[in-house]
């Protein structure tokens, strides 16, 4: 099978996606729930998923097959398909709240009043498009990301520094363990990274030391989320829990932009860029897995059905993301469980059987 | 090639589709036709209603684009988006708060919680928490239909009075939306904004650049909120006084020596300037008092990063200096001893002579134009005073404005509980004043 | 018509005529002092009469009278003489300027390599003016334009292929590369595919550039152009294959990554320091010429926000009053810009001259006073216009595109810009001329290329070929 995806790519899906995919909703939602410790859920997230992710990646050092493959050795081919067919179920589940909240955001930062549901529905046009592409695309539109990613993130650092105070945080753990640990639980389910990195097993050439690279990467991508929290808690301090979309409303008081207006939306609008890809990958996925489950190579169908999907609960639960968002918070995190924790361990137990 | 034919035929549809949108183009929203961009409100109260006065830019069909006219337009209803809602029905353009850089509450909203008036601009995504907020004497109307002498449009006058550089200097403690919020969301639960009053060109509230000092001392006034009002009395000139300084019976305090033709809608149309030397300060979300100017230096000298401050002072021999203070650094530390909190106030800074109320003879003016220690220690004393009233302000209305308490909850988090609610009267108050001579 | 000549003068010089009936076919008949009949054919104004005169009617004099071809062709003095059999081939040389001799019994004929077409001199080209480095420039002739090359390659691996492309025009094209540096198999492949095409005529070389193009209905180009010799030889070097046309100024190359339109000559010959920023400066001139009148257009409808707020007052101070939207009057401005550009290319220079007069002065300060369009548009338009010219190898597509994002920008709004951003990489990322990506080294990220790219580094640094041609022969530097 050629190799269509290379480390150094999976490496900046694993940075770059699994940050901007947490800039949004998440610093406030973690801010509600565990309040000054946010720092402390979200570090607990990242490092469960750190870990499944090293195993993955480690596991791809000890095999050159899929995990498509993994499962058809050992419980056979309809097995796989029909594992397969769960996961493109839960590849759309994933995108549900990302693409309500990415509507908000959208609606938010390149509109002065609420426009309408149709602004944001050219979204699907491109959705549709780039989910019908390969793993090809989905590496190569990742080195693309990388700098655009780096150079909006430096900017808006560097413009969000002055107003942050650094002892917000303070007294550290002093929120009720409970909030703290229930504030990571009820973000888990945003945590679904160690699936991409399923998906691209085997599709990848592995050398010696790219599980650590890849774990690193995602610990870069960690890194990024939590500087973006503790600068947002550092500005907003209480008050963090009733701002949402995080990154853009930590550089607004850059003293420059009262000269030279919003040049914080220049980066956000690089930004953006690098959000529609990170949240178009779980619909990319979500693909590549029913094309899997069906046999049927046909990329732009799939593409259509799926999208036509998302188009369908985005126009039908448009302004109810609360409803969405407790029903995810409250039981999706199970599913993430399940796919995003459990399958990928249970990875390296196939691959055992797979050798006898 | 089947596959091409369709791509081709999507690609042409999605033209079309734009091209119709394109010129067509109306999803319902505002543009810059039908937007009229509001650089200023003023927010105040009557009984249950919130009236909102909005300064609008009117622009004027230019070549050059400089032609600019303001204009005020009113709308009132019990929340503030009711306010902004009549002002569209009214003017035909959805007024847009993303330019709004003033948010100014007038006198009556002191009766109000603070969030029930600001709440709407820092909940609603659509105004900037970059606005400046302050709150004036007298109606924010008024204050905004004054003349200005600095300015054609006086909402921009208002800001220079808010300006970073007075901030810098210790004049203003200017405030935006957002530190409002983030200080009144945090365990003191108290927040401060500048106190702007209109002064009729060529006459001062305050006395003038800090040179009136000791005059403005904070009293309980009988309303048990309102100390500490001071400066020009109000109601001198008729205008609509009524619920500015007039209105303010029993209140204690007004030992300005002054001259005081301020407040609002007093200026009888002639140009006026604004100054914001003091601060309004509110707790649990309630407005709890106004620091006069020397409290309110003292607060910014604490708060703030002050590049050059001017401070005024006698010497024993009764001479009068203006002291710049440079390299200036204050902050304050509580500490635990033996269940007692302590809260240590220090200022740290480099004096040197900006003016004196004396011919200074060559041969007594030091090469290097040093401080002689009367004067280190008449400034010294000055500052040292100025922070006990703002201190022994913040203890009698238990307003936290300084953040003692947040100081308590990061660092002494076992104490919290403790003295919570009574923390700035328990506390015993040390003063680090050290202030050297620049050269 | 590939029949034999026969072996009288006349009935030779007959089979001709009866191919080439014009007038302009000149039949000029001689004989030698001992009296063996000679003739030369030429198309009138292609071949160079005095050199004929010259090197081969006055040698011709002292023939012999049983003079044989190769006895003639001994007695020439014309450096370039070869053999012809068939009238086919005799019509194709005089038709391409060349001189074919009969020699009366004789069969077969010479063909005299004296082609002098009509055409200009060796110039700077227009749109590659250097202030440092060489200036000359490829002209119409290909002959002319291979001198050039082959003056500045002076190796034995340079090789040159001559085509024939048009059914009609017969058009030379000469597929040149260095043997050895350019990626195996290459040169056949273009070959492949250029004989794929049939058309009447190849007036120029974009025509050749579409028929090797795999995706011609693109708005990416898929080949580079090269209109001075120095960067054709550079871009040789470093293992692309090039096209000379007969008849165009401009050289075609292969593969083709977008970065190389981001490149010009004079990088090359100034501080690397200089070329960086002027490079930065190119990179960002294209997404502000690109961008701009769209975000100009969506910051009004859609998010005032972007724009400063004491810009924004003179802004809608400006527009206040105009009958028209923002995003028609924008895309009336930029219309009219299109037309004035396309007019003052088509009219005569001095009616040129006249009509960017009118049109920047006349139309422009009439429509501004008269409040059909705002001093903002034109501003906003006339800059984009000028930021697209630093890239001038990328108007075509710059230009479309940035319709296209007016467009967007007027319906969907300021998030269209950054969606189309995202389907413009996408749609990219794949894609590939002749094996490489069009935005290699970007991505896939190739981090040797990377120092020719947004950046050039010193020379020293650029040691090594692209990789991204995934070339054998990698190194181009060595520094000993």
């Amino acid at each position: 099978m050629s190799k269509e995806i290379s480390v150094r790519q999976i490496c900046f899906i694993m940075l770059v996606y699994t940050a901007v995919s947490k800039f949004i909703f998440y610093p406030c939602e973690l801010s509600f729930g565990s309040g000054r410790d946010l720092l402390f859920a979200a570090a607990t997230d990242f490092l469960i998923q750190g870990i499944i992710i090293w195993a993955v990646s480690y596991l791809c050092s000890r095999t050159d097959k899929t995990f498509f493959e993994l499962i058809e050795g050992t419980l056979g081919n309809i097995t796989a398909r029909i594992i397969y067919g769960f996961f493109a179920l839960f590849f759309i589940l994933c995108t549900v709240v990302p693409l309500f909240e990415q509507k908000l955001y959208v609606q938010d930062i390149f509109y002065d009043t609420v426009p309408s549901l149709t602004v944001f529905l050219p979204f699907f046009i491109f959705s549709i498009y780039a989910a019908s592409k390969n793993f090809r695309n989905i590496g190569r539109s990742a080195d693309i990301c990388m700098p655009l990613f780096f150079v909006s993130m430096l900017l808006i650092f560097s413009m969000s520094l002055f107003e942050v105070e650094w002892d917000a945080f303070l007294p550290i753990l002093k929120t009720p363990l409970k909030s703290v640990f229930g504030g990571s639980l009820t973000t888990a389910f945003r945590f679904f990274e160690p699936c991409w990195l399923l998906m691209f097993m085997g599709h990848f050439k592995y050398k010696e030391g790219d599980a650590a690279k890849i774990t690193l990467s995602y610990a870069g991508g960690a890194a990024f989320v939590l500087t973006v929290l503790l600068i947002f808690h550092g500005v907003y301090g209480g008050a963090a829990a009733t701002r949402q979309f995080a990154i853009s409303k930590i550089s607004l008081f850059f003293p420059a932009i009262d000269v030279i207006g919003r040049i914080d939306l220049i980066s956000l609008y690089v930004l953006e860029v690098v959000m529609i890809f990170a949240l178009v990958i779980n619909i990319q996925l979500a693909v590549h897995c029913l094309v899997k489950c069906t046999g049927y190579d046909n990329r732009p169908v799939f593409s259509l059905i799926v999208n036509g999907l998302l188009i369908l609960v985005i126009v039908l639960f448009n302004n109810n993301l609360s409803t969405i968002h407790k029903m995810w918070s409250n039981w999706f995190w199970i599913a993430t469980l399940v796919f995003a924790n459990i399958i990928p361990l249970a990875a390296w137990g196939l691959r055992r059987r797979t050798e006898q | 090639m089947i596959k091409s034919k369709y791509s081709v035929l999507i690609y042409w549809a999605m033209i079309i589709a734009m091209l119709g949108l394109f010129f067509t183009n109306d999803f319902g929203l505002v543009d810059i036709h039908k937007t009229s961009v509001v650089v200023a409100v003023g927010i105040d109260t009557e009984g249950e209603e919130v009236i909102l006065t909005a300064q609008v830019a009117v622009p004027q069909p230019s070549q050059s684009g400089d032609n600019i006219q303001y204009t005020e337009v009113q709308g009132r209803g019990l929340t503030i988006a009711d306010c902004l809602n009549e002002i569209n029905s009214k003017t035909g353009f959805y007024p847009k708060l993303l330019s709004c850089k003033l948010i100014l509450l007038g006198e009556e909203c002191k009766s109000e919680e603070l969030f029930r008036v600001l709440g709407c601009f820092y909940r609603r995504n659509y105004s900037e928490l970059t606005a400046q907020v302050a709150m004036c004497k007298g109606k924010a109307s008024d204050m905004l239909s004054m003349p200005a002498t600095i300015s054609p449009e006086n909402s921009t006058a208002m800001q220079r009075a808010l300006s970073e550089e007075l901030k810098k200097s210790a004049n203003v403690s200017s405030v935006n939306l957002k530190d409002i919020a983030f200080s009144n969301y945090s365990v003191s639960e108290a927040c401060y904004m500048p106190f702007i009053e209109a002064n009729i060109q060529g006459t001062s509230a305050g006395g003038g650049n800090g040179d009136h000092v000791g005059g403005d001392k904070p009293q309980q006034g009988d309303s048990g909120g309102q100390s500490g009002q001071s400066g020009g009395s109000s109601g001198s000139s008729g205008g609509s006084s009524e619920g500015s300084g007039g209105g303010q019976s029993g209140q204690s305090g007004q030992s300005g020596g002054s001259s005081g033709s301020s407040g609002g809608g007093q200026s009888g149309g002639q140009p006026v300037e604004f100054t914001a030397r003091k601060t309004a300060v509110f707790s649990g979300g309630k407005f709890a008092g106004i620091l006069d100017e020397s409290q309110s230096f003292a607060l910014n000298l604490i708060k703030n990063d002050i590049r050059l401050a001017v401070v005024p002072c006698d010497t024993e021999d009764e001479v009068h200096y203006t002291i710049g203070l440079k390299q200036a650094g204050g902050g304050i530390k509580l500490k635990v001893n033996d269940g007692v909190p302590e809260l240590t106030v220090s200022f740290k800074a480099k004096a040197q002579i900006q003016g004196a109320k004396k011919v200074m003879q060559p041969d007594s003016v030091k090469y290097d134009d040093s401080l002689k220690p009367e004067v280190l220690k008449a400034v010294n004393d000055e500052v040292i005073s100025r922070l006990q009233q703002l201190i022994s302000f913040c203890a009698e209305n238990n307003c936290d404005v300084l953040g003692v308490k947040q100081l308590l909850h990061k660092f002494n988090y076992k104490y919290f509980e403790a003295f919570e609610k009574d923390l700035l009267t328990r506390m015993s108050v040390n003063y680090k004043v050290d202030i050297k001579s620049l050269n | 018509m590939d029949t034999m000549f026969m072996v009288t003068l006349e009935k030779n010089i007959k089979s001709v005529k009866d191919v080439l009936t014009s007038q302009d076919i000149i039949v000029f008949e001689f004989n030698s002092q001992e009296g063996k009949k000679f003739a030369a054919v030429y198309a009138d104004g292609l071949a160079d009469k005095q050199l004929l005169g010259e090197l081969v009617v006055k040698p011709l004099k002292t023939a012999r009278e049983n003079c044989s071809l190769e006895e003639a062709k001994g007695i020439l003095a014309s450096p370039e003489v070869k053999d012809g059999k068939k009238i086919k081939d005799a019509v194709n040389e005089i038709s391409d300027g060349n001189v074919v001799l009969f020699v009366d019994g004789e069969k077969d004929f010479l063909i005299i390599g004296l082609k002098n077409p009509p055409g200009r001199s060796v110039a700077e080209p227009p749109t590659q003016v250097t202030i440092k480095g060489p200036r000359e420039g490829f002209i119409e002739d290909i002959k002319v334009n291979l001198g050039l090359v082959r003056k500045r390659l002076k190796s034995e691996n340079l090789k040159v292929k001559m085509l024939k492309s048009g059914k009609r025009s017969e058009t030379a094209v000469a597929l040149i590369y260095l043997d050895g540096v350019c990626p195996e198999g290459l040169p056949e492949r273009i070959e492949k595919q250029l004989a794929a095409n049939e058309i009447d005529i190849v007036p120029d070389s974009s025509y050749i550039s579409q028929f090797i193009s795999k995706k011609p209905r693109s708005v990416f180009k898929r080949n580079g152009t090269a209109e001075k010799p120095d960067i054709f030889c550079a871009k040789l070097c470093e293992g692309r294959v090039g096209l000379i046309v007969d008849g165009s100024p401009i050289a075609v190359t292969v593969p083709y990554m977008i970065v190389e339109d981001i490149q010009a000559g004079e990088d090359y010959y100034t501080m690397s320091y200089r070329s960086t920023i002027i490079r930065i400066m190119r990179v960002a001139a294209l997404f502000i010429g690109l961008l701009l009148p769209a975000l100009y257009v969506a910051a009004q409808l859609f998010k005032i926000q972007i724009i400063p707020f004491q810009l924004l007052l003179k802004i809608s101070s400006s527009v206040s009053g105009l009958p028209l939207s923002p995003s028609v009057e924008m895309f009336l401005t930029l219309l009219v810009l299109e037309i004035l550009n396309e007019a003052s290319i088509r009219m005569p220079k001095y009616v040129g001259l006249a009509l960017s007069v009118v049109g920047a002065l006349v139309l422009g300060d009439t429509a501004v006073k008269a409040g059909v369009i705002s001093t903002p548009a034109i501003i906003i338009i006339a800059f984009s216009a000028i930021c697209l010219y630093t890239t001038p190898d990328l108007v075509e597509t710059t230009t479309t595109l940035r319709w296209i994002f007016l467009i967007i920008a007027g319906s969907i709004g300021t998030f269209g810009i950054p969606l189309f951003v995202a389907y413009l990489i996408c749609y990219l990322v794949t894609e590939q001329s002749y094996g490489v990506p069009l935005l290699a080294p970007f991505a896939p990220l190739v981090k040797n290329d990377l120092y020719d790219s947004m950046v050039k580094a010193n020379m020293y640094s650029l040691e090594a070929r692209p990789q991204a041609f995934g070339l054998k022969n990698k190194v181009r530097l060595k520094n000993k």
